[in-house]
């Protein structure tokens, strides 16, 4: 039995463990939560048997975007905020690949705020992750739409002026199909969101708070676990294995969508899955359902039409 | 009435907008192109959908050139105009562009309550040499007319033009009810007694007509009547593109607009992005994942698309651009032609990059070029752009059905696409940056892009002797290209002498017919014009060598002191004293007349020339 177990063969290209995810060691900060980020997915992909060919990762600019040239499968770091258009193309072009959006809070909420309104709309069939670290890091620290009033930066040195924006609501407020808060220092739970995030048919909206030790060390006290709740529902992703017996664990019902609100109103923090609608309609689906309805013409009579 | 047989006439219908002067002549050169003459249109558009009706932004309406003989543009001066009022009129007056002797046919149904106006436009008219032959639609006209709610006027002007033009009744009613099949059956026939009834005012009131006598032999095969950007969408689809991303813009909207019609038939699909960086970004993200893209844009949305554009230069990924020109700068005037994109084409993005840039001058080039984009994307992995312009999108004319290929993969397209942009097929092994050009889902690749630096490998990698080499591959693609350009085609039979007159894309229906008409007289004129205008052929020192003058002709503007982009161009690619002599920047396509008049003055000794 045990050398059956050895034999077992994987299907072509799924790796085996997360070593055959790897590149290169990644070029980020000691400490930086996009480690933690980079191996959840590695660890869900290997858990999931997803196979690196078939997978694709996509990225804007700044630290998050260097996350696909880190995971070995296939990848496109792309332009600043533009990664969901490139995302959307490759959801059009190639229904059978899995694609991961990597991108930052500048580069989702600003420079790309408007692909991230049209994303969630179209609800094309992505996972969606958002590194929220709450300001601009590769470009040394200026204020984002994230940060938090009151934070110094290089371009807001007396305190970053304005409240942050803030994103769940926001994706909420979109009617985004899938909504998850995670963060990157609770694997299992990222690990597990990765997942229902994947399960779910659409633009699934994965919010990482990830931390910047570089240039906002302070910013969450992640060993204290009396700041945070955690979600919990049967359809929902359960609470992080390692802490769960620390943390306030409350009920909430992921299709509830007005709880959904108050959740991502509150001044506490929430992790787990704030909404899901499993109905929501696809424009990927959609554009590739009209081909396979639509009466295919031969190719001869291209220009009938304008006959005279 | 005595009928002017000539070969060759223009005229214009004129109306407020809105009013269907465009369908009254679509109808009218389908009916001349069944009687075998050769027809040549070019809409006039106003850029708001309804102006308020007898101002001057209202105008709306087509120039028409028919002849005997195939027609490459609209031609020099009007013949005849049909105005639905004076102040139509007046503003297509500014534009000077009708015959010494036109005659105008004024519609003096407003005249009642704007006396004035109308007596200062005759007087005008008269001032100009142009003779007005007022009328009125006739009271039975008025009353279908009322009952079709003040929309069929364009059907008395269109009877009017028909008994002028000579073109049979039975044949325009023929046109009429094909092209107005799907209105109600009363409605229909309202219209066609209004044609009648304009038709029967003429034949009875008009003392002149015009006998465009028909070429004697019809072409074989079928024959197509279509618009620059109609022929534009279906050689997309003919290329075996599989998706078409925009964003609403004027002039290139209408590709959308067609192919969001029929691309699903054909397993294409339209994707109407949020802004036009997105429309890129998901045709290069469709390209990455292997299936052929395209986006379309006009002057602002290509400003918008340039970082993206460098990313392509920079990832390697194949992308195709449209650009349909319209006057610029910034929004400028959206639907009037100009060509002065080519530099934001050509050194547009930042960094040095490479790209390939295919302009169309007719028709059937919309529809070829297509093909050879796909061709020279995927070949080197760049963007490639194919530039038109409002006046090329818009035109439409009858050409012999062209073959339909039905491309899957760029090693179908035929010899005869090549020959037709005057180039070769560039080598078969081409050096790219990074080795690993496989598309995702291919096992044991990974190819992974960046618009960073990288190695081969596709590592990032900022060390100076790799940032060199990648510059180095990337230029050397385009370098191919320069190598397989042949030299383009010389209009008629001067080769060398006195004087080349050279242009790009639009310009060339224009410059061939002043070229072949300089060289009838005795002219030593050359004349030539970039099928592909980027890059150039390596020969392209030698060719202008052989002509004591260069000159262009380029929608675009240039003064003494500063030289249109074409110019500029070869000036810095050949060191010859190139010079513009036509670089006017008016949203008006250039008359043949005009280039052959400043041809004569280079030749009598004017140089540099005068802008």
């Amino acid at each position: 039995m045990a050398t059956e177990a050895k034999t077992e063969k994987l299907p072509e290209g799924v790796p085996g463990n997360i070593k055959e995810l790897f590149t290169e060691n990644p070029r980020w900060c000691v400490g930086c939560g996009d480690f933690s980020i980079v191996m959840a997915v590695k660890r869900f992909m290997v858990e999931e048997k997803l196979s690196s060919h078939g997978t694709v990762n996509i990225s804007g600019i700044g630290c998050s975007g260097r996350a696909p040239n880190y995971i070995n499968t296939y990848g496109m770091h792309g332009i600043h905020g533009r990664a969901i258009p490139l995302a959307l193309g490759m959801a059009l072009a190639r229904p059978d690949l899995n694609v991961f959006v990597h991108s930052g809070d500048g580069d989702a909420i600003s420079i790309g705020g408007g692909h991230l309104i049209h994303g969630i709309n179209k609800n094309f069939n992505c996972v969606f992750i958002l590194y929220d670290n709450e300001l601009y890091a590769l470009t040394k620290s200026q204020t984002s739409p994230t940060t938090r009033k009151g934070h110094k930066t290089a371009t807001q040195p007396l305190g970053t002026y304005l409240d942050p924006i803030n994103a769940l609501q926001m994706v909420l407020g979109l009617n985004a199909s899938f909504v998850a808060n995670t963060a990157d220092w609770m694997p299992d739970h990222l690990v597990n969101t990765l997942k229902a995030a994947f399960e779910h048919k659409g633009f699934s909206y994965v919010h990482v708070m990830q931390r910047c030790p570089h240039f906002d060390p302070n910013n969450w006290d992640h060993k204290s676990t009396t700041w945070f709740s955690f979600l919990e529902h049967k359809n929902g992703i359960p609470p992080d294995k390692r802490i769960a017996d620390k943390v306030e664990t409350i009920k909430h019902d992921p299709s509830d969508k007005e709880a959904a609100f108050r959740l991502a109103n509150a001044k506490r923090t929430y992790f787990g899955l704030f909404y899901i609608n499993p109905d929501k309609a696809r424009y990927d689906e959609i554009l590739l359902n009209q081909i396979k309805t639509a009466e295919q013409e031969p190719i001869k009579n291209l220009l009938d039409e304008f006959k005279i | 009435m005595s009928a002017e047989k000539i070969n060759i006439s223009r005229f214009e219908l004129l109306m407020d907008a809105g009013f269907g002067a465009q369908k009254a002549g679509d109808i009218l050169i389908k009916a001349f192109a069944h009687t075998g003459r050769h027809v040549f249109i070019e809409p006039m558009i106003p850029a708001e959908i309804s102006p308020p009706p007898r101002t001057r932004p209202a105008l709306s309406g087509v120039s028409i050139r028919v002849a005997n003989f195939d027609l490459k543009n609209i031609g020099n001066d009007t013949d005849i105009i049909l105005a639905a009022h004076e102040v139509v009129l007046n503003r297509r007056l500014d534009d000077e562009e009708h015959n010494a002797k036109a005659k105008v046919l004024l519609d003096m149904g407003d005249k009642e309550t704007n006396q004035e106006s109308y007596e200062l436009t005759c007087k005008r008219c008269a001032k100009l040499g142009i003779s007005v032959y007022p009328f009125e639609v006739s009271e039975e006209g008025k009353m279908l007319v009322k009952g079709l709610s003040g929309k069929g006027k364009n059907m008395y002007y269109l009877g009017i033009l028909a008994a002028i033009y000579q073109v049979p009744e039975e044949t325009m009613v023929k046109e009429i009810r094909a092209t107005f099949a799907k209105l109600p059956p009363d409605v229909l026939d309202k219209n066609i007694q209004v044609f009648h009834y304009g038709h029967k005012y003429a034949t009875e009131n008009i003392h002149f007509s015009i006998d465009i006598t028909p070429s004697p032999a019809p072409t074989n095969g079928e024959q197509l009547l279509i618009d620059g950007n109609s022929a534009m969408a279906m050689g997309i689809i003919d290329a075996g593109f599989k998706l078409y991303t925009g964003y609403p813009i004027t002039p290139a909207s209408s590709i959308m607009h067609t192919l969001a019609k029929r691309f699903h038939h054909y397993g294409g699909m339209v994707h109407q992005a949020e802004d036009e960086i997105s429309a890129i970004g998901t045709a290069i993200g469709a390209y990455f994942g292997g299936v052929p893209a395209v986006t379309g844009t006009s002057g602002p949305g290509l400003s918008l698309k340039q970082e993206f554009i460098g990313y392509a230069t920079a990832a390697e990924i194949p992308i195709v651009i449209l650009d349909i020109q319209r006057a610029g700068p910034s929004t400028g005037m959206p639907t009037k032609t100009e060509q002065s994109d080519l530099s934001a084409v050509i050194w547009g993005t930042h960094g040095d990059h490479v790209k390939v840039v295919i302009s169309v001058g007719n028709v059937l080039d919309c529809f070829y070029a297509p093909k050879l984009a796909r061709y020279f994307a995927e070949k080197l992995k760049l963007p490639v752009f194919i530039l038109s312009d409002f006046y090329m999108a818009n035109c439409y004319k009858v050409i012999n059905k062209p073959p339909i290929e039905g491309i899957k993969k760029i090693e179908e397209v035929p010899d005869y696409i090549f020959n037709h942009f005057w180039v070769n097929r560039l080598p078969d092994q081409i050096e790219m940056v990074r080795t690993e050009q496989a598309a995702p889902g291919t096992p044991g690749h990974m190819r992974r892009v960046t618009g960073l630096n990288t190695d081969e490998k596709g590592s990032i990698n900022y060390f100076s002797k790799t940032d060199q080499r990648a510059h180095a591959v990337r230029n050397e693609k385009m370098h191919h290209v320069s190598r397989a350009l042949r030299e383009p085609e010389m209009f008629g039979t001067v080769k060398e002498g006195e004087i080349l007159v050279v242009g790009w894309g639009s310009t060339r229906g224009a410059i061939a017919e002043a070229v072949h008409n300089c060289q009838k007289e005795g002219l030593s004129v050359g004349g030539m014009c970039f099928r592909i205008v980027y890059p150039l052929p390596v020969i392209l020192p030698q060719i202008l060598a052989r002509f004591k003058y260069v000159v262009t002709v380029e929608s675009a503007y240039g003064d003494a002191m500063k030289k249109p982009p074409l110019a500029t161009l070869l000036r810095s690619k050949t060191l010859k004293d190139v010079q513009c002599i036509l670089c006017r920047a008016t949203g008006r396509p250039y008359a043949p007349r005009f280039i052959q008049g400043k041809i004569k003055d280079v030749l009598a000794g004017h140089w540099p020339p005068k802008q």
